[in-house]
């Protein structure tokens, strides 16, 4: 059995196709349903984020399930195969492999190393696991995915440092004043961006968020809008300031506002409690040379930037430490399909063993009619032990072998010792569908 | 026997300053794990001492560095283990191995002066070993304090951004460390002098060190230099607000004076210290 990635993502197709191909709109498991209905699989996952569209397969014959599988992108999604063609990609075996290992670790993502991609790779294998649809080829390469997603989130600092400005602007707020419960923000202005940060503040655990704009009507209304919020009129600037830990300026004025005077005459009533101002106005709210002073963290929206500019660059540099994470994974993945090449030379001895026995007790049967019921079952039962018992040793080894030649050299070397050839074109391909791994164990 | 828990101080300072670089959570388990270990063969090493000797070895300098030295490892861990924040190790070990280093290689048993008895004298000392560890993480704490604000002032969140705890608890930290440490000097100081009084009138009447134990001693005076500065510094952090960089930077001016008083002071210069 082999592995398949069929896909389109945010690398190969634009926008506009990516919406259209999107599985998880018209229903993952309908589509894991419809996939099944063809038959050309036997395994199947759909991993669908607004960013990518993947279909992971174990199938018999990788040529044929390919082409279907592009047929099938196309159908589903009312989208002509012509048009998805040129922006499909198709990966097989521990390529395959790699791929989806780096894409639980992120390392595919628009924002590498970002977080949610791992629970929705989680979730795709979970909805197939409820419709049915993953064997053991695919329960393995995704759970060894979720492993390559956990290493690297601890082991590199790939998904470390904010890459958005208000994230930044949180994560500097946490730096100052560890929890952010129980602390207050003071808002300058009730234009949009002012409400917008001051509403990432509230989600992040901000208790106290207090409205000022020049007109006392707006700040009621951004206050309103933000919900839980006060709105205060611009004569309270100061006492504002005072009470606050944290000032987020956005005003539209041409002036600053806040000079360093008036921010050192707040300051001092505070004893030196820390201050930290983001200014997000452009042109500035407030005085440069307010940074100056002790207990004052003065970031405007150009520091912020530059944090996460320097964030996504020391991404950059994890990329390699995450990769080697990936490589080793997809080592031990590739050992593990890699033994699984032995499956149908192990199918066909057990058939071999069996066709045997029962070929033996056809002739005795006369003998045995004999027999009364209950003994005759007897010597079934000792006969198929006795046949289980055989096999145990050499379907462990053949199990335990990771390289291809080895592999090769033991089916081989069995073919020739049982004539399993012989017995191949006598069944036919009637009963490939048998598992042997899965199979009990003689008591 | 000092010399056990001095290369577990080591192995741990090593594998501390390893978890800072890389942060990997098993690399921090196994520091704080050799630095339990060294701990609990400090304790080992100061028990059989103490049941040598029949008291606890704190009189002679040389074993009262030692027992520092355990007292801080114990008061660090105590840190670790109630805020779970192991970045602060990789500034203690290199203090902890530094003077273990000194009873590992200055062995020997100490010989108690006749003079040095009653429980007074044992409060004394165990105080002051104790607000010193106390002076000793504060200006742990305060060096990193200084190390986080500046690289957020100077909008370069770099090293120590990625690996510190927030200011505002570096700070609480800094100012809890040295409010305990401010009790247990005061406290160390005022028996030490009640102790020295009696000694004086009684069975230290005769011993040249309790008649030089006064003001004029650079043991007894640079002590007293030592609690004028965190006194100000506890002041002015509440009344003026010198809290943050103020305070840390007295914090580990202060620790120099303790360290200053503790080592070259007690080996080379006092008249009245040196059991």
């Amino acid at each position: 059995m082999d592995l398949l990635l069929v896909g389109i993502s945010h690398r190969t197709a634009p926008v506009d196709l990516r919406e259209r191909v999107d599985f998880s709109g018209r229903g993952v498991p309908d589509a894991l349903r419809a996939l099944a209905a063809r038959g050309s699989t036997r395994e199947a996952v759909i991993v669908s984020t607004c960013n990518r569209a993947e279909i992971y397969v174990a199938c018999d014959e990788a040529a044929r399930s390919r082409m279907d599988l592009e047929q099938f992108i196309g159908e589903f999604n009312g989208v002509a195969t012509g048009e998805i063609a040129p922006h499909v990609y198709e990966l097989d075996g521990t390529e395959a492999a790699r791929h989806l290992f780096r894409v639980a670790a992120g390392l595919d993502s628009l924002v590498v190393g970002e977080p949610q991609i791992l629970g929705q790779v989680k979730e795709a294998h979970s909805a197939a696991a409820d419709a049915q649809t993953v064997g053991p080829v695919l329960n393995r390469v995704f759970h060894s995915s979720f492993a390559v997603g956990k290493r690297v989130r601890t082991e590199t600092g790939l998904g470390a440092g904010a890459v958005s400005v208000s994230y930044a602007a949180v994560a500097l707020a946490r730096k100052i004043f560890g929890a952010l419960e129980g602390h207050s923000v003071l808002v300058i202005g009730a234009g949009e961006m002012g409400k917008l940060t001051a509403l990432h503040m509230k989600s992040q655990g901000v208790q106290h968020v207090t409205i000022v704009s020049r007109t006392m009507a707006h700040a009621a209304r951004t206050a309103e809008a933000i919900g839980g919020a006060n709105a205060a009129p611009w004569d309270d600037l100061d006492a504002a300031l005072g009470s606050s830990d944290i000032v987020i300026t956005a005003t539209g004025a041409s002036a600053p506002i806040l000079t360093k005077a008036r921010v050192e005459a707040v300051m001092r009533p505070r004893r030196n409690r820390p201050l930290f101002v983001i200014d997000i106005a452009l042109p500035r709210d407030v005085e440069a040379a307010a940074g100056e002073i002790e207990q004052v963290f003065l970031y405007n929206i150009d520091d912020l930037q530059a944090t996460v500019r320097e964030n996504l660059a020391r991404r950059a540099s994890e990329v390699s430490r995450a990769e080697a994470i990936v490589a080793e994974e997809v080592e031990k993945f590739g050992a593990w399909l890699r033994s699984r090449g032995a499956i149908p030379t192990v199918v066909a001895l057990r058939q071999r063993f069996e066709a045997i026995r029962r070929a033996e007790l056809d002739r005795l049967d006369f003998k045995l009619s004999a027999l009364p019921p209950d003994a005759r079952a007897r010597v079934d039962e000792i006969t198929h032990l006795i046949v289980e018992k055989l096999l145990l040793t050499p379907t462990e080894q053949l199990k335990s072998v990771t390289d291809a030649d080895t592999v090769g050299a033991y089916s081989e070397a069995l073919t020739r010792l049982f004539g399993l050839d012989d017995q191949e074109k006598a069944d036919g391909e009637r009963d490939r569908r048998i598992e042997p791994f899965a199979r009990k164990r003689p008591r | 026997m000092n010399f056990v828990p001095l290369l577990l101080y080591a192995a741990a300072l090593v594998a501390y300053a390893w978890h800072f670089g890389q942060r990997s959570a098993v690399v921090g388990r196994t520091a704080t794990t050799l630095l339990v270990a060294g701990a609990l063969a400090h304790t080992f090493v100061i028990g059989m001492q103490t049941m040598e000797i029949g008291h606890v070895p704190v009189a002679g300098a040389t074993s009262a560095i030692s027992t520092f030295v355990w007292l801080l490892a114990l008061a660090y861990l105590y840190t670790e283990m109630t805020t779970d924040e192991r970045a602060m190790g990789v500034f203690i070990l290199p203090l902890l191995v530094a003077l273990q280093a000194i009873p590992a290689f200055r062995p020997g048993v100490e010989d108690r002066a006749a003079v040095l008895q009653g429980p007074l004298f044992g409060v004394h000392v165990s105080s002051l070993l104790f607000a010193y560890a106390s002076f000793a993480l504060a200006c742990v704490i305060g060096i990193t304090y200084v190390l986080l604000f500046k690289e957020i002032k100077a909008k370069h969140l770099g090293f120590f951004y990625a690996r510190l705890p927030s200011l505002q608890v570096l700070d609480r930290m800094n100012q809890r460390a040295i409010v305990i440490g401010w009790v247990f000097l005061t406290l160390g100081i005022v028996v030490g002098a009640v102790w020295a009084a009696q000694a004086r009138g009684g069975y230290g009447a005769g011993d040249p060190r309790v008649q030089a134990m006064s003001l004029q001693d650079p043991k007894i005076f640079v002590a007293l230099v030592c609690w004028s500065v965190y006194s100000f510094e506890l002041f002015a952090a509440r009344a003026i607000g010198w809290g943050g960089r103020r305070a840390a930077y007295l914090s580990a001016l202060g620790f120099g004076i303790v360290l200053l008083n503790f080592v070259p002071i007690s080996y080379f210069l006092t008249r009245s210290h040196n059991f």
